[in-house]
């Protein structure tokens, strides 16, 4: 992933005329994204808070170019909205809507291949460039610019370490919410290698969570490409193990990756610094 | 979603996938004619090896084996319908399922020529797995025929293959295995049991759906029903990592529980509510994090709820972020102390 895509001006909101995607516009707004117009489909022609609104995404780009497309859409509909924003090349689509099927995940991963664009989420917070931009629902009054990039597959907790780095005089270059879905655009490893490439970036901040195998994954990136220290906190140390459905999880071997502590020594093993909670965590970050 | 064996075979059934004839049977219908299988259906794995499938041959011997396995408790959980199938004569047993890889984001057959119930016991490695999502359906039916070592069943395998894919993928399933596959003594194949999952977000264009167990939610999961502790948070990672702050200063946490992205009355209370019925909790530890949540509303919601129940635990609450100075002008007007960070809520909680 090119840091390039976070550099982007002219930013699109798919959904603007829905109660969420309207009230975030204008918090982005506030924050200094430009955001050049909306789209929802047979809304066209309107206006929110002066800003023009499209039909689809293809008769935006007629008139304007686009760098990135925010998508609030509700989930029955999230797929289709994703396509358009692919089929139109837009460089970076960050999708906020939760609950997208797995399946409309699956077609699109498989659209998003050979494709121009880079997809952030689903189900997740967006991205936030403190005293840059604001792609997402992210409480940027709780950030600072610096030298400190964080990638989460959590909200609130993402809010919650953003918080206490800007508290402890750690400032922030990225923060990037990856999103807490099965399936899902961008995973841990593009954004490591980011931040490992971005020289204005001094040290990372990883947040997991249970299941899955991407910290795993993730942890392999670190101990063969990452020179920057990366601080990692996998959250769910007491939660109970999954019912097991069938055997297929067991006998491929990957339930015993998916524990929080199992991935919280793995990291450790691998290089980064842990903490059992992101008080800790954020105490040790130097 | 994870659905009970019969509900699953109603599934197979309506994509032409063999499976053996038989009834779904509640307590209080006519028993079934022997020779007969009895199979109890609960979501509990490892139910062959507790004795919760009873081949019956002796019709004199169905009314006792149909009490027996309706009053058999499975992981705690007694079944509200019994399967009762006809007795296949095997020849042989294979495994077969069909799953969605995370890491690929492909959807992979995965097979092993010894099906039944020792399948665990197999070395991942053993077991053969084939994209689904780039290979074709026919290509992979007559691999299967090779790999089986059935070279007469080349087109039966093409159509499972391909009617299974299709059946997950309209079903919007997430896990579909079927283990055993048999071979009968006649060289037929048939799904002999059968487990699914479906995806609980894909719902809205399944009107069809109705299982004995619908989805519950996740935003609350009973860790410990004698913990000591209960814990409300907002987001599924705050929420978990507040239970492992509980757990890591030394105390029992009893549930998880994300009350989400907006903080309501009505929220605060059905969760009070929930808490409740945990006999030994002696503290509630509130950890919110106000992002876009503004910390006064939860303030407001915690003391609404808190005149509806005159019997609450002692409270230990933080809230930080987005108006969390007003949120504890609230608190302290009505004599509750609100702590800055969770660590120091904690301690004070182990203290007192």
């Amino acid at each position: 992933m090119d840091n390039s895509i976070f550099t982007g001006k002219n930013v699109i909101v798919q959904g603007i005329t829905g109660k969420n995607g309207q009230f975030h516009a204008r918090n982005m707004i506030a924050y200094g994204t430009n955001i050049v117009a909306g789209v929802t489909p047979g809304k066209g022609g309107r206006a929110v808070d002066g800003i023009p609104v499209y039909n689809s995404v293809i008769e935006a780009q007629k008139d304007i170019m686009v760098d990135a497309s925010v998508i609030f859409v509700p989930a029955p509909f999230a797929k289709g909205a994703i396509f358009e924003a692919i089929e139109a090349s837009i460089p970076l689509i960050v999708c906020i809507t939760e609950h997208i099927p797995v399946h409309d995940m699956l077609a699109v991963r498989r659209r998003l291949k050979n494709s121009k664009s880079t997809l952030i989420g689903p189900n997740c917070p967006g991205v936030l460039t403190p005293g840059n931009q604001l792609l997402g629902i992210i409480p940027a009054a709780l950030s600072m610019h610096g030298d400190t990039a964080v990638v989460s597959r959590s909200g609130t907790l993402t809010y919650e370490t953003m918080d206490l780095l800007t508290k402890a005089g750690f400032g922030q270059k990225y923060i990037i919410g990856i999103g807490g879905d099965m399936i899902r655009g961008t995973n841990f490893i593009e954004c490591l290698e980011l931040f490992e490439n971005d020289p204005e970036v001094q040290r990372i901040v990883m947040i997991g969570e249970i299941g899955g195998t991407d910290e795993i994954a993730a942890a392999d990136y670190i101990k063969a490409y990452v020179t920057k220290p990366v601080y990692a906190y996998i959250a769910g140390h007491s939660a109970p193990v999954g019912v097991q459905m069938g055997h297929a999880g067991a006998i491929l071997g990957e339930n015993n990756q998916e524990s929080a502590t199992a991935k919280t020594e793995y990291l450790t093993k691998s290089g980064a610094i842990t903490a059992d909670s992101i008080t800790e965590l954020v105490n040790r970050v130097q | 979603m994870n659905l009970l064996e019969y509900e699953a075979k109603g599934i197979l059934r309506k994509f032409t996938i063999p499976i053996p004839s038989g009834v779904p049977l509640r307590q209080d219908n006519p028993l079934p004619k022997a020779p007969v299988v009895l199979k109890s259906q609960v979501h509990a794995g490892g139910r062959g090896k507790a004795g919760g499938v009873i081949v019956v041959r002796e019709q004199s011997e169905i009314a006792s084996a149909t009490n027996r396995i309706f009053n058999l408790a499975l992981k705690d959980e007694k079944p509200q319908t019994v399967l009762a199938e006809e007795l296949l004569e095997i020849s042989h047993e294979y495994y077969l399922s069909i799953i969605i890889n995370r890491a690929t984001a492909e959807i992979e057959l995965v097979v092993h020529k010894e099906g039944g119930i020792e399948i665990e016991s197999h070395d991942a490695s053993e077991f053969l797995r084939k994209s689904l999502t780039s290979n074709s359906t026919d290509a992979l039916g007559e691999m299967l025929a090779e790999y089986y070592d059935l070279p007469n069943q080349v087109f039966t395998l093409q159509e499972l293959v391909k009617d299974l894919y299709d059946c997950f993928i309209k079903s919007d399933a997430t896990l579909l295995e079927i283990n055993p596959l048999i071979l009968t003594k006649n060289n037929t194949l048939i799904a002999a049991d059968c487990k699914m999952a479906l995806d609980d977000d894909a719902a809205f264009r399944h009107p069809e759906w109705r299982f004995e167990q619908m989805p519950t939610s996740a935003n609350f999961v009973t860790l410990n029903s004698h913990g000591t502790i209960a814990t409300i948070a907002n987001g599924a990672g705050l929420a978990m990592a507040t239970v492992d702050a509980v757990k890591q200063a030394g105390l029992t946490p009893a549930n998880f529980l994300d009350i989400g992205g907006g903080a309501t009355v009505e929220g605060i209370v059905a969760s009070f509510q929930k808490i409740l019925k945990f006999p030994s909790v002696n503290a509630i530890v509130i950890n919110i994090f106000g992002g876009i949540v503004r910390c006064d509303d939860v303030a407001n919601a915690i003391l609404e709820a808190r005149k509806q129940f005159t019997n609450l635990p002692d409270l230990y609450i933080r809230l930080s972020g987005n108006k969390s100075t007003e949120a504890t002008k609230l608190l302290a007007d009505a004599g509750l102390i609100l702590y800055p960070d969770l660590p120091t809520c904690l301690k004070e909680l182990t203290n007192g």
